[in-house]
């Protein structure tokens, strides 16, 4: 294709992003270094990186980044594992799949706000799970600022396990036949073609999947928002955070918020830039 | 090869048969338990995929003192549409029925005509009119209905999905196009930038939105929440569309072009035609992306809401009273999606494994 003919067709696009991503960036690297508050956003006074440092020395904040590391650490290897588990599942069953599909698939589509309230009726008062746990224990089970973040997570499992598995269950379909027939020629165990046939095949595949999952974790902000809310600020992560400071009535630091913001941005490129020289890499031997 | 993976159905290709072959002769009977210990497993975790969604289908059809009892009232409970009629309707002598039956009626017209405009030479029009009857039907009920404000945030929801659906992926298909055939080192940069880009948190974006929003006197506008759902879509949309373009040999629009096509009408006319597969999968997950999107509507609008961000703020209070009204909301909310991805479900194993799972 022509240079002129590429611009034409990626222009648009290009300049879109370039506009509403690039600029909202630049501008919050710029409003950060400003004392701004949320009842009066039009008077900035420039404080240099006086944001940065409170943003540091805030307890708060060490607190939102540690359980956000400890979100990711843990969530994304069980969905991962989960997801591909289930894909090969899924993948040995012929009738009836995507009567199976669509119903594991829920958790995935539903609106993450919807499914976190639905998740969180099941521990309320009345609840099926505060119930049962009643039974169980004897005690009435409340949520409790020990336990909420292990409700958080395990609920984050809940609703991305699906993608994982969708993708994997999509990259198995994709897999030679003859390179299984091979194995069970050769008297392969389901664990040996497993690990010597299935995996190889599912390796650039697993890099996407933690790739995006990665990303997804590490900002996550609805189901956090909903099922922590303001009752549980230790269980806030980076991006609740981030919008108490800024935007929440009390608290109204846009200023401040925009520091947070720039750190989070900062933050998820030092966990990803080993990701992204890959696939520059991948990129050019390509051309 | 890839264009005939695009349009051959799952059923008939090699790795089935050979499945069953391999059953029929080299490999040891089928076993039986297992057999049934897959489907154990894959219940079970049917299951732990679908509870809440059976609980909150219950509570929203029960009367509050069944919905808040310590002990869960599992059946012979008194059945109520209360909760839905207090979520949608503004008076509560009005009967529930008429408009179901009008909306029902509207989608199963439209569904018909889109069926015989499948089978026409021009299709077009007959889709067209398909999307018109079931959008003045949208915009009719609450003229000879009194709806709750929750149906403005439906209709907001709605527009907003559709949209962001249809700019996105028409400006997604050139991009996607034009970096799966350009060679130069500039589609290289484009590629990780937007790469970057997905990874971005999103209050990096809503918290300078809001101040920008505000200082130009533009807050509370859907088409402002529309751009920059587009924007953030993007580095997905692009990426995506790029790997199924990847699939499709260049000689088919080059054969094009040799016959006096300008590069354009290739890419419409004959690339776009065979890439369906490749746009419904992509829109799937754009359609998910403007339809559950909660932290930009609620940090951009005062008013025009879209139904998660209605959903929260009637729910914030915590009071058992809207208990069933939020599980009736949810239900309500839910439903439309599922629908969706169950009829297109098949689409989307298919079109990622045709594409996108390559790269």
């Amino acid at each position: 294709m022509q240079r002129r003919a590429f611009w034409l067709f990626t222009g648009p696009s290009v300049v879109l992003m370039l506009v509403l991503m690039v600029f909202p960036v630049a501008f919050a690297a710029q409003l950060s270094l400003n004392r701004v508050l949320l009842r009066d956003l039009r008077t900035w006074t420039f404080v240099g990186l006086e944001n940065y440092r409170e943003v540091l020395a805030d307890p708060a904040f060490w607190n939102s980044l540690r359980f956000t590391l400890q979100y990711v650490v843990t969530t994304v290897p069980i969905q991962m594992a989960l997801g591909l588990a289930i894909a090969l599942l899924l993948d040995r069953i012929g009738r009836g799949r995507s009567i199976y599909l669509a119903a594991l698939l829920m958790p995935f589509i539903v609106t993450p706000v919807v499914g976190t309230l639905l998740y969180r009726d099941l521990f309320t008062r009345g609840g099926l799970i505060a119930f049962v746990a009643e039974l169980v224990t004897g005690e009435a089970f409340v949520v409790t600022a020990g336990n909420v973040r292990a409700l958080i997570m395990v609920h984050a499992v809940w609703f991305t396990t699906p993608f994982a598995m969708i993708v994997y269950l999509a990259g198995l379909q994709t897999l030679p036949q003859e390179r299984l027939e091979a194995a069970a020629i050769d008297g392969a165990s389901f664990l040996q073609s497993l690990r010597s046939v299935v995996l190889p095949h599912l390796r650039s595949l697993t890099v996407f999947i933690g790739l995006i999952s990665v990303m997804d974790a590490y900002r996550t902000f609805d189901n956090v928002f909903v099922f922590a809310g303001s009752r549980f600020s230790e269980a806030h992560t980076l991006q609740v955070y981030n919008f108490y400071v800024a935007l929440s009535n009390q608290i109204g630091r846009v200023g401040k918020g925009h520091a947070i913001a720039i750190l989070n941005v900062i933050g998820i490129f030092v966990v990803l830039i080993p990701f992204l020289v890959r696939t520059w890499r991948e990129q050019l031997a390509e051309r | 090869m890839g264009v005939l993976d695009l349009v051959r159905p799952p059923a008939t290709s090699p790795r089935r048969l050979s499945h069953r072959a391999m059953a029929g002769m080299a490999g040891p009977p089928p076993r039986r338990l297992p057999r049934l210990l897959l489907h154990l497993t894959l219940g079970a975790l049917v299951v732990w995929s679908v509870v809440p969604f059976v609980w909150a289908l219950q509570s929203s059809v029960k009367f509050t003192r069944d919905a808040i009892t310590r002990v869960p009232v599992f059946w012979g409970y008194e059945l109520t549409s209360g909760a839905y009629r207090a979520f949608w309707l503004e008076s509560d002598d009005q009967a529930f029925l008429p408009i179901i039956a009008t909306a029902l009626g509207a989608v199963l017209v439209s569904v018909v005509v889109a069926r015989i405009g499948r089978r026409r030479q021009v299709s077009w029009p007959w889709y067209s009119a398909s999307v018109v009857i079931v959008a003045l039907t949208l915009f009719a009920i609450p003229m000879r209905f009194e709806m709750t404000r929750n149906y403005d945030y439906l209709i907001n929801s709605v527009i907003v999905t559709v949209l962001t659906l249809t700019i996105s992926i028409s400006l997604g298909l050139l991009a996607g196009y034009g970096l799966a055939r350009f060679s130069g080192i500039s589609g290289a940069v484009i590629l990780i930038v937007a790469l970057a880009f997905r990874a971005l948190p999103r209050t990096a974006f809503a918290l300078p939105y809001f101040v920008v929003a505000d200082r130009l006197g533009i807050t509370n506008s859907r088409l402002v929440i529309v751009i920059a759902l587009v924007a953030l879509n993007q580095p997905f949309t692009i990426w995506m569309l790029r790997s199924f373009f990847m699939e499709i040999p260049r000689a088919i629009e080059e054969a094009a072009m040799v016959d006096g096509a300008t590069r354009f009408q290739a890419f419409w006319r004959v690339i776009v035609p065979i890439m369906w597969p490749g746009i419904i999968a992509t829109s799937l997950f754009t359609l998910l992306l403007a339809y559950n999107e909660f932290l930009l509507v609620r940090v951009l609008t005062v008013t025009e809401w879209t139904l998660p961000v209605a959903l929260v703020a009637l729910t914030g209070g915590e009071s058992t009273t809207t208990l069933t009204q939020a599980a009736a909301a949810s239900v309500s909310i839910t439903l439309p999606i599922v629908v969706v991805i169950i009829i297109f479900q098949k689409h989307l194993v298919k079109g990622l494994a045709a594409g996108a799972v390559k790269g």
